[in-house]
This record gives C-alpha cells, structure tokens and sequence, in this order.
C-alpha cells in the first residue's frame, strides 16, 4: 500500500485530505508543519507527499528544500496552497515541488493527480 | 501598558553593551552592523515606548532573524498603537517566518489588536484576512466568534471562509450555527467547505 504524507497546520484540512486519500486505498500519516514532517521521515520513506506553504515552524517551502537535500530515495511531492499567484508557484518548484494545487482541492481532482504522480505503480 | 510589561524585562551585564543606553544610544544601536549590538539594543528599547516606530521601521529592513524576534518581542512588550500597526504590516510580508512570529505576537494583544481586526478582516488582499483569521485562533477575545461569524457569512473568498470556518468548529457555539448552514449554502459546489462546516457543525452541536 502506498503511503502518503499529509502535512499541514490546519487539523480540518489533514482530515479532509486523508478522507480523500485514505478512500482511494492510501496509507495516510499526517504532520502539523515542515520540521514535524521532517521528523516523520525517520518512519521510512513516503511514496508522495501533500505539503501546505504556509505552516509554523518550518514552512512549505522550507521542508521541500530540506527534503530535497537529503541523501534518500525521493518521492513527488504536491504543494497546496491558498495562493495563486505565479510567484508562489514558482518558489514551489523551486523548492523542488513536483505539481502545485490551489486550495481547497476537490477530491477528484486531487486524487487524479496524486495517481499520476505515482503512475502505475499505486495498487489501490 | 507598555511600562508595565516592561517590568518583566530581563537585565544583563552592562559589557555585553558598548553603546550608550539612553534612548539616542540605543536607536544608534539598533542600525549597528553587529547583530549582536542590534539585538540588545531592540531588547533595551522595550523600555521605551517611544521607540515602537524605529523598531517597526528596523523590522522592514532587519534580515537577521534573531534581531526579529528581538523586535517582535519588544513590539509586543509596548503594545502601542504603532507597535500593533507595524505588527500587522508584517501579515503583508512575503517572508514566513516574520509572519508567523508577527502572528504569534499579535496574539498576546487582544485588547491592542481588536481595534484593528475589522479592518484586518477587510482587506482587499484575501492572504491578509486569511493571516488575520489565523491571529484570531488563540486570541482571547470575547469578539472572536462574532468576528468568525461575520467572516463565513461576508467574505467572498473561498479560502478565507475555510479558514474561518475551522476556526469556528473549535471555537464556535450554537449561535455560529446559521452562519455555517449559509455558508453551505454559498459555496454548495465546494467540497472542502460543505466538509469543513459539517465538521463544525457536528462538533458545535457535541458541545
């Protein structure tokens, strides 16, 4: 089963994407900011992660950046976020985001592209 | 109100500070090259109450971030009208971290911070009332549910309104309750917030 990690401030929106994701047959574990989720890596690698930007501690953005320096096997990541602007796209891809979603995202659409991300491989 | 809370001010030893620390010495201190001298200087000037304007304008220029949080410190131990005003320019900021801290900081003014919620909760820039929603989370303020309420029952902004409306689930009681069914109402095509206002609703209604 692939595992995803969910990781944002806002209790109401992990319930609502691992909802989503857990629905789907994923194995959701969730972070509540970038240093949390960084601390959860120690659990094994993730096959996707779903990251909010704006987050105490350490930020979207800022948890990318760690992960992406990290000498392990790398996962997509998805960046969702309440802001569209083109500046805050690109800071995600940046930072080494592999898609970014504008909040709130709606379940099928979400789901569409976290199993693109993954291709073929999800079993669900 | 800031003389008072600067009272709890910590004192350290004066060779740990070159520079004068009157008023004038301090403000020099503050644009020091050193990061040090900055930070004891915006430590020191937490005593003055005058100086809430030259801490606010060292904010926007500051880049090392334990100077910052010294600033954001003493904005906060003076609690003036300038200090809470430069702290909620800081929710225009594009840096996280500054943002967050201001956030943090806002929140331990709720008497000082409530004049200026109306017109934080107003703004033309969605990703301001979204922060001003978030100062809201731990502000101990009788007026936080009324302002959650006007929020989801305003705002046109989804993401505005899904931040209040998390908010609410927590802090919310049975007269947020027609407000939510409207904002269900408003926004029918939006899962996440058909989801979030259940949630708020089924937790107001545990209650």
């Amino acid at each position: 089963m692939k595992r995803i990690l969910v990781i944002d401030d806002a209790a109401t929106v992990r319930l609502y994407h691992r909802g989503i994701l857990e629905s789907a047959g994923f194995e959701v574990s969730e972070a509540v900011n970038g240093l949390e989720a960084l601390e959860r890596l120690a659990e094994g690698p993730f096959d996707l992660y779903l990251v909010d930007i704006n987050m105490p501690k350490l930020d979207g953005y800022g948890f990318l950046r760690e992960l992406r320096a990290k000498d392990m096997p790398q996962a997509p990541a998805i960046m969702v976020s309440t802001e569209a602007e083109d500046n805050d796209q690109r800071r995600a891809y940046a930072s080494g985001a592999n898609l970014y979603l504008v909040k709130p995202a709606k379940p099928a659409q979400l789901l569409a592209h976290v199993l693109t991300l993954l291709g073929a491989r999800h079993s669900a | 109100m800031g003389l008072k809370k600067s009272q709890d001010m910590p004192t350290t030893s004066q060779d740990e500070r070159r520079l004068p620390r009157d008023l004038a010495g301090l403000l020099t201190a503050l644009a020091d090259t050193d990061p040090l001298a900055r930070r004891w200087a915006a430590r020191d000037l937490a005593q003055h109450p005058d100086a809430a304007s030259a801490l606010v304008e060292r904010l926007s220029v500051e880049s090392e971030p334990s100077v910052t949080q010294v600033i954001l410190t003493s904005l906060t131990l003076i609690g003036d009208e300038t200090a809470v005003a430069g702290l909620s320019e800081c929710l225009r900021s594009e840096d996280a971290m500054l943002r967050n801290a201001a956030i943090e900081a806002m929140k331990q003014l709720p008497e000082e911070v409530a004049p200026w919620m109306g017109r934080l909760l107003e703004d033309p820039n969605p990703d301001v009332r979204i922060f001003a929603v978030d100062v809201l989370e731990s502000l101990r303020h009788p007026q936080v549910e009324e302002w959650l309420i006007r929020v989801i029952t305003q705002d046109a902004h989804v993401n505005v309104c899904a931040t209040a409306v998390d908010l609410l689930g927590e802090v919310g009681s049975e007269r947020a309750q027609p407000a939510l069914l409207a904002l269900k109402q408003r926004f029918a095509d939006e899962p996440y917030i058909q989801f979030a206002a259940d949630l708020a609703l089924k937790r107001i209604a545990a209650d």
